[in-house]
């Protein structure tokens, strides 16, 4: 197989399949909530996808030490899961349901900042596996110290690229927690829930 | 030395303050599920005229402006609402005050119209709900007119059509009985019918041919021939009460 090929196929497409899988499955669920005549379901899902989300964001306090516990690598994977089925609940919920500026700005500052999390998963990974393949093969070559220490200089800018990731996605993550958090508050401050 | 916040982080701060004004500001835009109904419109930016804070829109803020003695009768400035062919003058009689759960002044989408819950007779004091001429004026034409059945005998309480009323329970009309109902149903009294109507069944005709068959009561047709592609049943024709006819 081609080398662009192989990369397409190992760092694009499950890139592009989770993105599309979301929008598929959200659009799946909407239409069976309106073929069944359930749309009240879609409008209770805002509160579990809100807590998923709430609960990805366990790696962000572990990784930033505000808390102890918990083993980074995992509570990735956490985060990741978490975070796409909370957006998939919220999505439904959003549909096409709601005329108000605030709670279509929320949800495309969801959508970016699923976006942003699949590509910094994307970059996370390609880097992971680009230092494996450099320390495999420099072991193979038996390379001299010095000359390792520069090949692993050059490999590790490709997790500057990661850091650099980092610093857009934390701001679109600070966007769309505002937008949520005023969507959340103006749906308490006005809704009638008894 | 103190690092200073990045220029993105500035921006995107002030992106959301402006955002957050502009929810103060345009609430009827940047909030609400869609645009106020027309008698409210006015109110479109003071959200709180209808919501209580945490709360939710309640029948108490309704009430303040539209008296229940009042609804359908007088508009909230005082003036008479001329009468219309459904009373709405209904909503003093409802067994339980709850403005919210029929009325939605939000108009949303199309995609959430239908979740709104429309009218239900079952929200009528009994007394009422089965008496259709408080609210409704009996219809003025041919078939209605003298009527004095019950309404419920043929209309649901969901619409006025399709009328629930299966004549074929009663008499099947086939394709040689697709006649007005006047022909059967003299001068629209539907208690009544008669078969002699029509030129196929003459009074004499009909008699000569029961007398030849030893059949003396056949006052009440359908009693035997409920459907005229059917042969009537032995043994029927006799000892009947049945309707009258004309």
């Amino acid at each position: 197989m081609p080398l662009k090929a192989r990369l397409f196929q190992r760092e694009v497409l499950p890139f592009l399949a989770s993105f599309a899988l979301l929008a598929l499955l959200a659009l799946a669920l909407d239409g069976l909530l309106h073929l069944f005549d359930l749309l009240w379901v879609g409008r209770w899902l805002g509160i579990p996808g809100t807590l998923l989300i709430i609960g990805s964001t366990a790696y962000s306090l572990r990784k930033r030490k505000l808390i102890r516990s918990g083993h980074p690598a995992k509570l990735l994977r956490w985060h990741e899961l978490l975070a796409w089925l909370g957006s998939l609940l919220v999505l439904v919920h959003a549909g096409v349901h709601f005329n108000a500026i605030l709670g279509w700005l929320a949800v495309w500052a969801m959508l970016i900042n699923v976006g942003s999390g699949l590509t910094g998963k994307f970059l996370l990974d390609r880097s992971r596996r680009r230092m494996e393949e450099a320390r495999q093969r420099m072991r193979a070559r038996g390379l001299p110290e010095a000359e390792l220490e520069d090949q692993l200089y050059w490999d590790s800018l490709t997790f500057d690229a990661v850091k650099q990731w980092r610093v857009v996605h934390f701001p679109i993550t600070l966007a769309f927690a505002v937008l949520a958090m005023a969507h959340i508050v103006a749906i308490f401050l006005f809704w009638g829930w008894q | 030395m103190k690092q200073r916040p990045p220029i993105l982080w500035i921006v995107v701060a002030l992106n959301l303050l402006v955002l957050v004004a502009l929810a103060f500001a345009y609430p009827h835009l940047m909030i609400s599920p869609g645009p106020l109904v027309r008698g409210h419109e006015e109110l479109a930016t003071d959200c709180f005229a209808c919501h209580a804070a945490w709360r939710g829109a309640s029948t108490q803020r309704c009430t303040e402006c539209h008296a229940v003695a009042d609804v359908g009768l007088k508009t909230t400035k005082g003036v008479p609402i001329p009468t219309r062919a459904v009373k709405v003058s209904f909503h003093q009689e409802l067994i339980e005050r709850d403005c919210i759960a029929c009325h939605s002044d939000h108009q949303g989408p199309k995609l959430t119209r239908r979740s709104r819950k429309p009218f239900s007779h079952a929200l009528l004091k009994v007394t009422v709900k089965e008496q259709c001429s408080t609210c409704h004026a009996a219809p003025k034409d041919t078939l209605h007119r003298n009527l004095t059945a019950q309404c419920s005998q043929c209309h649901g309480d969901k619409a006025w059509k399709p009328a629930t009323f299966d004549h074929d329970k009663y008499f099947v009309l086939d394709r040689d009985h697709q006649a007005p109902c006047d022909t059967c149903h003299r001068n629209n009294d539907y208690g009544r019918y008669t078969c002699y109507g029509c030129h196929e069944h003459s009074e004499a005709k009909v008699r000569a041919e029961h007398l030849e068959e030893g059949i003396r009561d056949f006052q009440d047709c359908v009693e035997c021939h409920r459907d005229p592609r059917a042969e009537p049943e032995k043994g029927r024709g006799q000892d009947r009460g049945g309707r009258e006819r004309d």
